[in-house]
């Protein structure tokens, strides 16, 4: 597990937060928020580029839902930390190493096949995090994801109709989703690798069940969808323990350029 | 007669268009909205849904694909040879009529009767 030394770049200051449920809580937001903020972003690049002008639309709408669920996120975050920052503020003032997305996101968004195959891993994760959630005794995070996953069950409907075609093609649309899958696989648990405050987030209610028990509930769900479509079981998570650091070049070049307009002009209201 | 240009079978994988049908509120009847592209049924209605749903100006969504519609080939059928005029009311001028009842009952003609003849 990770300790929240790690996350030293992010400079929230939790003098006074009491036994942790405070700086748990900031946490998980911000993970989440993250999570959804740079698949949001990624996936956004589809737009004017799509496969085909529908499927262009699909993807550009499903990444502006991302944006959104992130966009709410952050609000609870500053609610949560109330330091001034504004939900912009965590969005785009912070160095890449201050982001805390999980290693999966950190893959470029690749070829459409790599797409697919990264919304599958995140979304299916995803779903089960946010099943961890939905009853969740911070009442602003249990309503915000009663909403969220009434918008999240179409988009496993999308990507799972997605991954299905790709798998069942053959050809070069299966190739190419085995090597997304083959490049990823073996970071895609690492959207539900455990947090560092994990036991004041389960002694407080803020999640259902550990981590574990979420990630082998989603390993069972993608297992039977894989073993159907005759694809190769996902490999265990690989270095869980930096599951949220030590972003990538890809990464990094994607955060100069979400960053790049809101660098331009400091201070600047749009 | 039931000649048609319709029902021709779909190849899996290849694209075509799909015609979408929305309902605007309850109570409305489902009025053509324009079509998609798309490989099957799924996709055609996920894309529907982007295309006409998106900004909630539907409540309802059909998609059809357009190869399953049967279409009226011979188009004269569809223009009488014969002077079938009769069988419209255009015929009967009301005006007058109309204009010599409301006298007879007092009352003043209506506002915006643009359309009475």
């Amino acid at each position: 597990m990770t300790d929240f030394a790690a996350f030293e770049p992010l400079a929230i200051d939790f003098t006074g937060a009491g036994d942790g449920r405070v700086r748990a809580l900031a946490l998980l937001l911000l993970t989440m928020a993250d999570d959804e903020f740079v698949i949001g972003f990624s996936d956004s690049e589809w737009t004017g580029i799509g496969p085909i002008l529908e499927e262009d639309v699909a993807i550009s709408s499903l990444a502006q839902d991302e944006l959104g669920h992130a966009q709410a996120l952050y609000g609870l975050l500053t609610d949560t930390v109330a330091d001034g920052r504004d939900a912009d503020a965590w969005a785009y003032d912070r160095p890449p190493e201050g982001y805390l997305h999980a290693r999966l996101l950190d893959h470029h968004r690749g070829d459409w096949a790599a797409t697919i195959a990264r919304r599958y891993l995140y979304d299916t994760a995803d779903s089960a995090r946010l099943e961890a959630v939905a009853s969740s005794s911070h009442r602003p995070l249990a309503e915000l994801v009663a909403k969220i996953r009434r918008e999240e069950r179409y988009h496993l409907m999308h990507v799972q109709t997605w991954i299905e075609r790709l798998a069942d093609a053959g050809g070069e649309s299966r190739a190419r989703l085995l090597a997304a899958l083959e490049a990823m696989g073996p970071d895609a648990g690492t959207v539900l690798a455990p947090l560092p405050g994990e036991p004041s987030l389960l002694r407080h209610g803020i999640i259902a069940e550990p981590f574990a028990t979420m990630e082998a509930r989603w390993r069972d769900g993608v297992g039977a969808t894989f073993r159907r479509l005759g694809l190769p079981d996902l490999p265990p998570t690989s270095d869980p323990a930096h599951a949220r650091s030590g972003h990538s070049d890809a990464f990094r070049a994607l955060h100069a350029e979400l960053t790049m307009v809101r660098r331009s002009e400091v201070g600047a209201t749009w | 007669m039931t000649e048609s240009t319709g029902g021709a079978p779909a190849t899996p994988g290849v694209l075509e268009p799909w015609e979408v049908f929305r309902r605007e509120k309850d109570g409305d009847p489902m009025r053509h909205g324009g079509s998609v592209m798309a490989p099957d049924a799924t996709l055609a209605l996920h894309y529907a849904r982007e295309m006409f749903s998106r900004r909630q100006e539907s409540v309802h969504l059909w998609v059809v694909r357009r190869g399953d519609i049967h279409d009226l080939a011979d188009l004269d059928l569809l223009q009488p040879p014969l002077d079938r005029s009769f069988k419209k009311p255009g015929g009967y001028v009301m005006r007058d009529k109309l204009a010599a009842a409301r006298e007879q009952s007092g009352q003043a003609k209506p506002k915006a009767n643009k359309g009475t003849r």
